[in-house]
């Protein structure tokens, strides 16, 4: 496919990202220039990643997403074994000053390997019983294996990757049914399971989202620190060296979970707003490619990708403004590291992809 | 397979449909309609999406737009902190620009609370090696008003460091981490014990100051006053606070410094007194108790407020112990009292000025009719005795006042009546404050039918009103309203307010007229010449060549139940008093003087009074030089 011709067609949607990229390296810079750089080449090696995806036909990652998971969840066990520590938690695999954290791919991996099981699964009204099971074990094994990095963030988003695919494919009346019951039914033992084995600042990120209030300095610190910092930023915003809260350190993690947050304080109301319209404009793309596209996977992948994107988006944003509890869900573009933006490139490549293949 | 929609409405038949993109969940029969095809789905999560979008740009504008200042102060008060700066104490001076009060430098250490971790005892503990003093003492200081003050600042734990001290903290700061040494002015009292009452004294913010909206904001290790001129002009003196200002980061540490705003020195206070008339006055109270007030009666400048026995408020100022400061409040003297005017005394012979012109005024007594005084007044069928035995003879009012007859002044008092002897006294000031800008003065005591009714319970007994006449019995004055008594008689009518505070206005001059017929003072200021001029006067012991000095003698007989031989009624040594104005012809200046047990009023009160005049004298009339001929007028 000629390049002119792709760059031509979705001049909008490629001029997009570049503008979400530049302004996510802005706000690392105003963090400090060193995460910038790095970022920087980061975001150079996932331009290039961005058209190497977009050469290669989507449905050849779907015939192997099989293999990719199993790498995927070979180096999540591997992370475990051999994995790099920082900040107490163990999340990276990698030589020197390159790493990877295959938690963020296996997000992509799943939707691949869930399309490719079970989009074309004969079936009358949706999956079967046994299917959904499966399709909670794929996911939930590697969705455990991430929470015991500890990154509860990215367990979730694999959970709500299954449940946006879950959404799109269907499941029969008294499957859905079956498995509320089975839910409810499950919930206070999964409950006493999943509370039982929660890090202790994982509990206190819940119980301080229950009840923020409690303790405003204390466990709800990151939320008020957050919300000081966007409510500082006014409609104008303070200007990229005048966002004090990061400045001084207040606001813990601003480079990745509370990057948005820097961004606000910056940028205000206006800037903030902008960042949601380019957003929107992106999944409004995911949104015409989908409906589009000819081909059933075409469909459910782009679908899916951009459901994953806009839940990432929304969630992270409403942490930071303190409507939703503080999970490590990082903003695409936004949040600093080299596994999301490569992940959230590949995803908006694969967009394109079934766009440039599938579609008109 | 059936189909729930199937099974729920029973409307459609059970359809197998090959499509692969068919619908799951769906049904008519449900809440509401679900889409059947995964695109209709899709938009369903869009719809969520975007109305998601709709709240978070909700949100973000309830943030950033209406709750903006909010956010704000608080990022504010994140990242700044400010530490104040004590501002120097304004100095005080006499009319003359005499330095009375001044500042010291001092040195003290400080504990800064966030520099805390958990090795606060160490801490405690090697401050107390250095300082040599115990740790539990330190520790008091400290945990008093540690939960009082933000923690960024340094409080106080040991002010007045000697060299020593401070050398040892000095060498051993690097490990006391959270340790500073400060700069904190003190209050220097350059002249002693000089007028130490009407100044009075500086002491540390206590804790119920800190909380005060008037203290709340004062740095710690500022002064505030405690008692007299200090107290009363406080908020004059205080000065501005300065304020060091950092941004800190979240752990504290001062990332960048702020220029300082400086503390600006408080206001300098100028006071209507001459520090060389009260340090003659002082002298010659010596070590008896009493106290010596002068003012000017035409204006109400006070020139000396003295008061003995006194104290050095550079001791209690600075590090005083608790020994010194417990045996000045238990010491039987009060030094800490301020008797010029919160002594009350009965003002004794001095108050038949009052009674004088209650009866020039009701006619009970007549200038120009003679009276006879034996010696004794009878008054059903008890005698009453004049001071002197045998009596006066015969007399007029001028001899009547100049020899302090009883008689004659019994007579009057019992035709004038309590009432009204006590609306003269008013009149002139009594029983009420003279509203001199001092803190804690006393109002003394006029009695009337009124007030015994009240007091006692009882009628007002014909026998009471002789010594209401002499100013015995129930009346009560200070030294300073009969200094402002005098100056009625002196400037021929007018209640001036006493005050301290030299202003080039005059805006401070308040005055009152009395209202007294001007033709009846000649004839008291007659009588009073006579006191001090005629060689038979009570008051010629203050008779000066060089000025005429007028004046009332008084020897207040002072009833006591606290007597040697144990409760009941002693008599004990009278106290005594002079009060007199000069120069005669255009009086410039009046003097109290009481001096307590003193016994004869011209004898012991007298010389002292004739000091403080003799001094006048010379500064203000003898060698007037045109500074000093100013500073008397306002």
């Amino acid at each position: 496919m000629p390049a002119a011709y792709i760059l031509r067609s979705n001049s909008t949607f490629l001029g997009v990202i570049l503008v979400m990229i530049s302004l996510g390296l802005l706000t690392q810079y105003s963090i400090d220039w060193h995460l910038a750089l790095r970022q920087g080449v980061w975001a150079i090696v996932s331009v290039a990643l961005f058209w190497v995806c977009l050469m290669v036909p989507y449905k050849a990652f779907l015939q192997k997403s099989p293999y990719i998971y199993a790498v995927l969840l070979t180096s999540l066990i591997l992370v475990r074994l051999v994995g790099h520590e920082s900040h107490g938690a163990r999340r990276w695999l990698g030589v020197g000053s390159i790493m990877i954290q295959p938690s963020e791919f296996m997000k992509l991996a799943l939707l691949f390997l869930l399309i490719y099981l079970f989009a074309r699964e004969p079936s009358y009204d949706g999956l079967r019983v046994d299917r959904i099971f499966l399709a909670f074990l794929f996911t939930l094994v590697p969705a455990y294996l991430i929470s015991k990095q500890p990154d509860l963030g990215t367990a979730l988003g694999l959970i709500f990757t299954l449940a946006i695919f879950l959404v799109l494919r269907g499941i029969r009346a008294h499957t859905f049914f079956l498995t509320i019951l089975a839910t409810v039914t499950a919930l206070p033992i999964a409950w006493q399971l999943i509370w039982t084995h929660l890090h202790s600042f994982q509990k206190d990120r819940i119980r301080t989202f229950l009840n923020p209030q409690a303790d405003p300095m204390g466990l709800g610190y990151h939320t008020l620190q957050s919300m000081v910092a966007v409510g500082s930023g006014g409609i104008w915003g303070q200007g990229i060296h005048g966002a004090t809260q990061v400045k001084f350190r207040y606001l813990p993690g601003a480079s990745t979970d509370f990057a948005f947050a820097v961004f606000s304080e910056e940028w205000g109301f206006l800037g903030a707003f902008f960042l949601i319209v380019l957003n929107m404009l992106i999944i409004w793309f995911g949104f015409e490619t989908a409906m589009t596209s000819k081909d059933p996977k075409g469909f459910y992948l782009a679908a899916g990708l951009t459901g994953v994107f806009g839940t990432s988006f929304l969630i992270n944003a409403g942490m930071v403004v303190g409507i939703l509890p503080v999970v490590g869900i990082p903003m695409p573009f936004m949040s600093y590291g080299g596994s999301a933006l490569l992940m959230t490139m590949v995803g908006l490549a694969l967009i394109l992809n079934v766009r440039l293949r599938d579609c008109g | 397979m059936k189909s729930f929609q199937g099974l729920s409405t029973g409307r459609r038949p059970m359809v197998l449909r090959e499509e692969s993109l068919s619908s799951g969940l769906s049904g008519e029969g449900f809440l509401f309609k679900l889409p059947k095809t995964p695109q209709g789905r899709f938009k369903i999560l869009l719809v969520l999406i975007g109305l998601g979008l709709g709240v978070l740009v909700l949100r973000l504008f309830t943030v950033q737009i209406t709750e903006h200042e909010k956010y704000l102060r608080l990022a504010n008060g994140n990242i700044l902190r400010v530490v104040p700066l004590p501002p120097l104490r304004g100095p005080i001076l006499d009319r003359n620009g005499e330095i009375l009060v001044s500042n010291n430098m001092n040195f003290a250490v400080s504990l800064i609370q966030y520099g805390l971790k958990d090795n606060e005892d160490q801490i405690m503990e090697r401050l107390s090696g250095d300082l040599g003093v115990p740790v539990a003492e330190i520790e008091d200081t400290f945990d008093k008003v540690r939960d009082v003050l933000p923690p960024y600042l340094p409080i106080p734990l040991l002010t007045h460091l000697s060299i020593a001290q401070l050398a040892r903290v000095q060498m051993d700061l690097w490990q006391l981490h959270g340790v500073v040494i400060q700069a904190i002015p003190d209050r220097r009292y350059t002249k002693g014990d000089l007028a130490a009452h009407m100044l009075g004294y500086v002491g540390s913010l206590s804790v119920a100051d800190m909380k005060s909206s008037y203290a709340r904001h004062f740095p710690p290790g500022t002064g505030i006053g405690k008692t007299g001129l200090e107290k009363e002009y406080d908020s004059v003196l205080q000065g501005t606070p300065g304020e060091d200002r950092n941004l800190v980061d979240s752990q504290g540490d001062v990332i960048k410094k702020l220029p300082p705003t400086l503390p600006t020195e408080g206001h300098a206070l100028r006071l209507t007194i001459d520090w060389r008339l009260q340090k003659v006055a002082e002298d010659a109270l010596g070590d008896r108790k009493g106290a010596v007030v002068a003012l000017d009666p035409r204006n109400g400048q006070v020139l000396v407020m003295a008061s003995h026995p006194s104290y050095d408020p550079n001791m209690v100022s600075g590090t005083m112990s608790h020994q010194l400061w417990a045996s000045l409040l238990s010491d039987p003297r009060t030094p800490l009292s301020n008797r010029g005017i919160q002594g009350t005394y009965p003002p004794g012979s001095v108050f038949k000025i009052v009674t004088t012109m209650a009866g020039l005024d009701s006619g009970a007594i007549d200038p120009t009719r003679e009276f006879y005084c034996n010696g004794i007044f009878r008054l059903h069928g008890w005698d009453f005795h004049d001071w002197k035995k045998g009596g006066h003879g015969h007399i007029y009012l001028k001899q009547a006042l100049m020899q302090s007859c009883d008689i004659f002044f019994y007579r009057a008092g019992m035709s004038i009546g309590p009432d009204r002897m006590a609306a003269y006294a008013r009149t002139f000031g009594l029983g009420e404050k003279t509203g001199i800008d001092l803190p804690s003065e006393a109002p003394g005591l006029v009695p009337d039918r009124k007030w015994k009714r009240k007091r006692f319970n009882q009628p007002w007994y014909p026998g009471e009103s002789l010594p209401f006449a002499i100013g015995q019995g129930y009346l009560t004055v200070t030294p300073l309203q009969m200094a402002r008594l005098m100056a009625v008689v002196a400037n021929q009518g007018t209640l001036v307010t006493p005050h301290l505070l030299l202003d080039a206005t005059g805006a401070s001059v308040k005055k009152v007229a009395t209202g007294l017929p001007p033709d009846h003072f000649p004839p008291v200021r007659e009588g009073l010449w006579e006191v001090v001029n005629n060689p038979s006067g009570t008051g010629r012991p203050v008779k000066m060549k060089e000025m005429e000095i007028a004046g009332k003698t008084g020897t207040a007989q002072v009833i006591s139940n606290r007597g040697p031989g144990g409760p009941g009624h002693h008599k004990i040594r009278a106290h005594s008093w002079f009060v007199g104005f000069a120069p005669f012809s255009d009086p410039r200046i009046v003097v109290a003087v009481l001096v307590e047990n003193g016994g004869d009023g011209g004898d012991t009160a007298g010389p002292v009074a004739r000091d403080v005049f003799k001094l006048f004298y010379e500064d203000y009339i003898r060698g007037a030089t045109p500074e000093t001929a100013a500073g008397a007028k306002e």
